[in-house]
């Protein structure tokens, strides 16, 4: 669960960052819109059966990564988007101990078992 | 396999029990709260609006192009939807999840798209109008934070659903519970 609260402070921290470090477009904007995605899909994946919702943060972080370079900004805003970045992808790609059963979970849905299937 | 039949197959744990539900209840009772003091303020039955933090900010969102999108305004529909929340997390018993799975995916629904506008509202503050409104980040955040505690349940419902389909039965039957009505508990236990 901590690893998902941690990149939930990350996504809050990304809102809060552009004013607090006072840096302007395009990283502005990007971290307006990458800061509640994060925080939401984050806070989600804290829940053991939401937990797959990591995947998204994942692909988040990994946008944080790329960003700079795809928009071309330098300095303190590049560095913040590295940094919250690389905790992002890390922290996401940990799974935290799944300690209640639920049935098999959401592949249970569209997974056939193969007494089911004859 | 635990054999209360309370708790859905292969489960630890009944995610429609009442410690279950009634923390989220809550969290929509106090959003339908806030979004109402919001909305009031949109239509002046309030004249000012409570803000801590950001100057201007919650007058400049409050009042906005987006706020005003629909006939209704935003803080309505806001106050609407954390009402719908409450009262279908709060109809059916503890095993809804199987003698009401319409109920419970409807909850989701509320739930879900609920969260995503939430913060697509969030979103657009800053990026159109360089402002926060601290209420409405408020409701956001209990927005967001009820969606993983509902969505258990909604697994459970669907699991139930497509277990039946399955099991050759009607789908339409399961999804509107009636199969738990005329089998009753006598079938489920000739089923184990």
């Amino acid at each position: 669960m901590w690893p998902h609260l941690l990149c939930t402070a990350i996504g809050a921290w990304l809102m809060a960052a552009p004013d607090l470090l006072d840096y302007r477009d395009p990283a502005r904007t990007n971290d307006h819109i990458v800061g509640p995605l994060l925080f939401t899909f984050a806070c989600t994946a804290a829940f053991q059966s939401t937990r797959g919702l990591r995947f998204v943060d994942l692909m988040l972080g990994i946008w944080l990564l790329i960003a700079p370079l795809v928009f071309g900004y330098w300095g303190e805003p590049l560095i913040n988007s590295l940094a919250c970045g690389l905790g992002v992808v890390v922290l996401s790609l940990i799974r935290g101990p799944i300690t209640v059963q639920l049935g098999g979970g959401w592949p249970a849905l569209w997974r056939t078992e193969p007494a089911e299937r004859a | 396999m635990n054999h209360d039949s309370d708790i859905p197959p292969g489960w630890s744990y009944n995610p429609a029990s009442w410690s279950q539900r009634l923390p989220i209840i809550a969290l929509a009772v106090v959003g339908f709260v806030i979004a109402a003091y919001l909305a009031l303020y949109q239509i002046r039955v309030f004249p000012t609006v409570w803000e801590p933090f950001f100057g201007q900010g919650s007058i400049i969102v409050l009042n906005s192009e987006v706020s005003r999108l629909l006939p209704v305004s935003d803080g309505a529909l806001g106050a609407f939807g954390y009402l719908a929340d409450a009262i279908a997390g709060a109809v059916g018993g503890k095993r809804r999840w199987k003698t009401m799975p319409w109920m419970v995916i409807l909850f989701g629904l509320f739930i879900g798209p609920l969260g995503g506008i939430s913060v697509l509202l969030v979103i657009l503050q800053p990026v159109l109008y360089d402002s926060w409104c601290t209420l409405c980040m408020v409701t956001a955040l209990i927005s967001v934070v009820m969606i993983g505690p509902a969505m258990d349940e909604v697994l459970a419902s669907l699991q139930h659903v497509v277990r039946e389909r399955r099991a050759g039965r009607s789908l339409w039957r399961a999804f509107w519970g009636l199969s738990e009505q005329s089998h009753g508990g006598q079938m489920l236990a000739a089923r184990r």
